[in-house]
């Protein structure tokens, strides 16, 4: 399946996490905050340079565009 | 008869969680805040009574692990290890269950009996969640508390459980994770026996498997071999599952929370568009939530100004009237004038403190009370991350405008102290309202308004600067921003009047000492003569180099007490406040310039050595002023061509 950075995704749209290309850091914290692979994430906002705001597990984040780049998705 | 017995206690949760709610309610005024020893991380803590027992509580960060992320993270885990407090309340937000289960399965490994409080039950129902929480403390094995500590409900019960908990001596019983993450770790755990180390034998193991460098260092001086078996144990994890050992290890967590949270939950009624997300279609869009923004913001500072203004020169009013009454008492001996410098300073510091400090604060902790200042980071990360730190550091950044002093203090916010670093050092290029009064008063006033709006314009440009420039130099790689966007809530009054209290005390303790003592210092100089010897001395630079009168040797001095007295002594020292009769516009300008970058106020400095030791603060420091004469001589030669 076709696979894309968070940041490709539109807004309201739903996909899951394939994987993280970021540093371990960013992959731990991201998991801290329970996004991990297979994890169901919903695009809340984008910015047009800025941060993306998503929806996970019942609550709001807010990532980092360089961040958001480096999370590969799959449509639902 | 019985002593009474005393227990150590900490809250964990993560951040938004309702942490300092519950710290406040249950410490009210028996608190202190301070510092970890030796760390830039704030330490809250405060004693209660409760059925006969005295329980010491302690407030740690909200954090969302308990890896090395942060310091904070660092700090908790460390202090969970080695104090082994009698028990731990663990603050969960039960509108996110999922999430702040993470961080609880992390706690539960540090093998210290547990309480769970639940916080916030009281608005599942209006989310249309359902949680079973016998069943929840059922799987989890330790205490589960409902709790709405808005209303203060169910905290004696947490207290009453956590205690019960001693009493009986119960450690929670451990969760499994997946089956070679298990057999891995007990391989680990059997090598680590006999190790004399705080941690608890699994939460090592399980750290090293996480690659965590500090615990690897911890072992390392230990028992070196382990390591080696640590490597083969990991690069067998990354092969069965394909990824990262430490990724491994966190997704074990997720997935047994998502197990957990799928047993326990319900969601009863659809979700539909909240309240929240209606008020953020306003403040977050990416057109609007500007506009909107810099109208909130202005109103905090217009607010803080003019609040400011009116209290402070009130203040000086009522000051002023005891100084001739101070000396028709002591007369104008040497020693009296020094006591009076000293009572000055105590002044001085009042006059920052109550006018411009205390609204600040205030109204700082509504808004992030209120949940507006995660919003304000997520509209400027693009604009931070253009100066090599993210949307947090705008707080700061805007505080500065106010006051540098609480400016640097909630440089705290960022993550690592890179970034604290980078923020605090742009926040004291930060034009502060006592900067404000020279720009607008002698450049305003006397040049042009135009002119004075191109100084801030200035000053922004270098901040930009000099941000890209630190975020080169110093090692270590910026940080992306991940946080979480809270719900908007009702500001918690008691909440915010105690943080507001806790910090202005604070404030005074940090700034008091250094601010008193310079200026008896300075007072000491003054009446010893030598402050014309001194500007005589300053002369290459202020005179040759930078082209003002020699007079303003004096007043650069008098200026690293408060800034505004630059100004105050000007008309002083000249005898006039009509000052184009004795400075052309350049010398005004160039000033204006100088004032504003050559030297952090004292409060600043104490603040800055505070926070990142004398060694950088005096850094900052020597850095601004070369700045500042470079950028004014070379000022004061273009505009002299003009």
């Amino acid at each position: 399946m076709k696979e894309l950075s968070l940041l490709q995704v539109k807004e309201q749209e739903e996909v899951i996490i394939v994987s993280v290309a970021g540093g371990q850091m960013a992959t731990k914290r991201l998991a801290d905050l329970g996004l991990t692979p297979g994890t169901q994430i919903k695009i809340l906002r984008k910015t047009f340079f800025g941060p993306l705001e998503i929806e996970a597990k019942g609550s709001r984040l807010v990532i980092g565009r360089g961040l958001a780049a480096k999370i590969l998705v799959r449509p639902l | 008869m019985n002593k009474t017995e005393k227990l150590n206690v900490v809250l964990a949760g993560q951040a938004n969680v309702g942490k300092s709610v519950i710290f406040n309610y249950l410490t009210g005024l028996h608190q202190h805040i301070g510092n970890w020893p030796g760390k830039t991380v704030e330490k809250a803590e405060g004693t209660l009574h409760y059925k006969g027992y005295t329980i010491d509580l302690l407030d740690l960060p909200g954090i969302y692990s308990l890896s090395t992320y942060s310091i904070e993270e660092l700090v908790s885990r460390e202090y969970i290890a080695l104090q082994k407090p009698d028990f731990i309340i663990n603050v969960v937000d039960a509108t996110h269950l999922e999430r702040n289960l993470i961080f609880t399965l992390q706690l539960l490994e540090m093998d210290r009996p547990m309480v769970l409080a639940l916080n916030m039950v009281n608005l599942l129902k209006g989310k249309g969640i359902e949680i079973d929480f016998e069943k929840l403390e059922n799987i989890l094995k330790i205490p589960v508390v409902p709790v709405a500590a808005i209303y203060g409900k169910g905290l004696t019960e947490v207290l009453g459980q956590g205690i019960d908990l001693t009493k009986k001596n119960l450690k929670p019983t451990l969760l499994k994770y997946g089956k070679e993450v298990e057999k891995q770790s007990e391989e680990l755990i059997s090598l680590l026996e006999g190790i004399d180390l705080s941690y608890p034998k699994r939460w090592l193991a399980l750290k090293l498997l996480e690659k965590d460098e500090e615990i690897e260092k911890l072992v390392k001086n230990k028992k070196p071999e382990i390591l080696e078996k640590v490597k083969s144990l990991c690069s067998e994890l990354e092969r069965i599952h394909g990824q990262d050992s430490s990724i491994v290890i966190a997704d074990e967590r997720c997935n047994l929370v998502s197990r957990i949270a799928k047993e326990v939950m319900r969601i009863t009624k659809p979700r539909k568009v909240s309240f929240n997300e209606r008020l953020d279609n306003l403040t977050c869009h990416k057109i609007w939530g500007y506009p909107m923004m810099i109208g909130i913001l202005g109103l905090v500072f217009l607010t803080i100004f003019l609040f400011g203004n009116w209290l402070s020169s009130l203040l000086a009013g009522i000051f002023s009237g005891w100084q001739i009454g101070f000396q028709s008492i002591f007369g104008s001996s040497l020693l009296s004038s020094l006591v009076w410098a000293g009572m000055e300073s105590v002044f001085s510091l009042i006059g920052i403190a109550l006018p411009y400090i205390l609204p600040f604060y205030l109204l700082l902790f509504i808004l992030e009370d209120w949940g507006y200042l995660a919003r304000v980071a997520f509209l400027t990360d693009n604009l931070m991350h253009k100066l090599g730190i993210h949307g947090k550091a705008c707080i700061p950044l805007i505080l500065g405008f106010g006051c540098n002093v609480p400016a640097c203090l909630s440089c705290r916010i960022m993550e690592t102290r890179r970034e604290r670093l980078i923020t605090g050092f742009l926040v004291t290029l930060v034009p502060c309202s006592a900067i404000t009064v020279i720009i607008m008063g002698l450049v305003g006033k006397f040049v042009g308004i135009g002119w004075a709006f191109g100084l801030y314009f200035f000053a922004i440009l270098m901040i930009f600067m000099m941000g890209k420039l630190a975020s080169k130099i110093l090692p270590g790689e910026p940080t992306e921003l991940i946080m979480e966007m809270p719900d908007y809530k009702k500001p918690n009054l008691k909440t915010v009047i105690l943080q507001t209290w806790f910090r202005l005390r604070e404030f005074i303790y940090i700034a008091g000492p250094l601010v008193i003592i310079s200026g008896i210092v300075i007072a000491g100089i003054h009446q010893a003569g030598w402050l014309p010897a001194i500007a005589n001395f300053l002369s290459p630079i202020t005179v040759k180099w930078l082209g003002l009168p020699v007079i303003t040797g004096i007043l650069l001095i008098f200026g690293i007490l408060r800034k505004e007295l630059i100004l105050l002594m000007l008309a002083v020292l000249l005898g006039t406040t009509n000052f184009a009769q004795v400075l052309s516009q350049t010398q005004m300008i160039v000033l204006a310039l100088v004032s504003m970058f050559y030297i952090p106020c004292v409060a600043t400095i104490a603040v800055l050595r505070k926070e990142f030791g004398w060694k950088r603060a005096l850094g900052i420091t020597a850095f601004k002023i070369i700045f500042a004469i470079t950028i004014g001589g070379i000022a004061s030669r273009l505009l002299n061509l003009i």
